[in-house]
């Protein structure tokens, strides 16, 4: 079974604040180095299909077709929206593994090397449209 | 350059997704079939994934002993990811003209006259040199 671990920001003054960027050099360097660590681990067990970071939201862009099928473009969001900042794809026995992963990646050390306990949302992918409407 | 297109739906909006009519759900399916093989054939095409329905949508978050603690409860206001492409392209318009293709999938008028908008970003290759 294939579940999608998601990490989400918001962009309000609070969350903006407390960017990675903004922590000391060794706490953004194990941060980075339990990611590559966790990735590593994933892999081995054969477990990883794939994982991917997102960039800042600040370059985000809805886009849809206008009357000629050109892009219409636009970078205004919701206040409250969540953003997608990154996701592993993991190919497991079950939904209980998926969430024990999804555990470990959220305590990821963040300042001070504390964990973060950032909240994942783990969701099934699907494997196809379902079959009666092929 | 990496880019991901993405597309979101409230819960409210997956209800309504739920009572489309079975033509219109095959003609999406066939358009969304129609726009990977377009993609693959033009050799931009990286990955594309759909997500369950957002009711199975789980948070997780490690309790003191590690423990995964999960919750099911969202905020009406939530836009779930229910699927994306990866794209690798030339530019950030190709990305941009890609995602106005698939915003074309058909699909009947929705109730608030929402307009299916793709959000598109691109895909960090790796943490910055210093960091990694």
């Amino acid at each position: 079974m294939k579940f999608i671990l998601m990490m989400g920001m918001k962009t309000d003054k609070e969350s903006m604040s407390k960017l990675i960027m903004t922590w000391p050099k060794e706490d953004i360097q194990a941060h980075i180095g339990f990611m590559i660590g966790l990735n590593k681990e994933l892999k081995e067990a054969g477990e990883l299909v794939s994982a991917e970071g997102l960039a800042w939201p600040d370059q985000a862009k809805l886009v849809r077709a206008g009357k000629d099928g050109t892009p219409i473009t636009d970078g205004v969001f919701p206040e409250a929206k969540e953003f997608l900042i990154g996701y592993w794809i993991i190919d497991v026995d079950n939904a209980e593994r998926a969430y024990q992963v999804a555990a470990r990646a959220s305590a990821a050390p963040g300042p001070g090397g504390a964990p973060l306990n950032m909240p994942i949302e783990v969701r099934q992918i699907m494997s196809g449209p379902p079959e009666e409407v092929q | 350059m990496k880019y991901i297109l993405m597309m979101t739906a409230t819960k409210a909006d997956c209800e309504w997704y739920a009572k489309w009519p079975k033509e219109i759900l095959q003609a999406n399916f066939a358009f969304m079939r129609d726009f990977s093989k377009e993609l693959k054939d033009s050799g931009v095409f990286v990955a594309t994934e759909g997500l369950t329905f957002p009711d199975q949508a789980k948070i997780v978050r490690s309790g003191s002993d590690g423990t995964p603690i999960t919750d099911g409860v969202f905020p009406e206001a939530k836009e779930f990811l229910m699927g994306y492409w990866i794209v690798d392209v030339e530019s950030p318009d190709q990305a941009y003209r890609i995602a106005a293709r698939a915003s074309e999938a058909p699909g009947p008028e929705h109730p608030n006259g929402k307009r299916l908008s793709i959000e598109v970003r691109e895909i960090m290759s790796g943490p910055p040199e210093e960091f990694a």
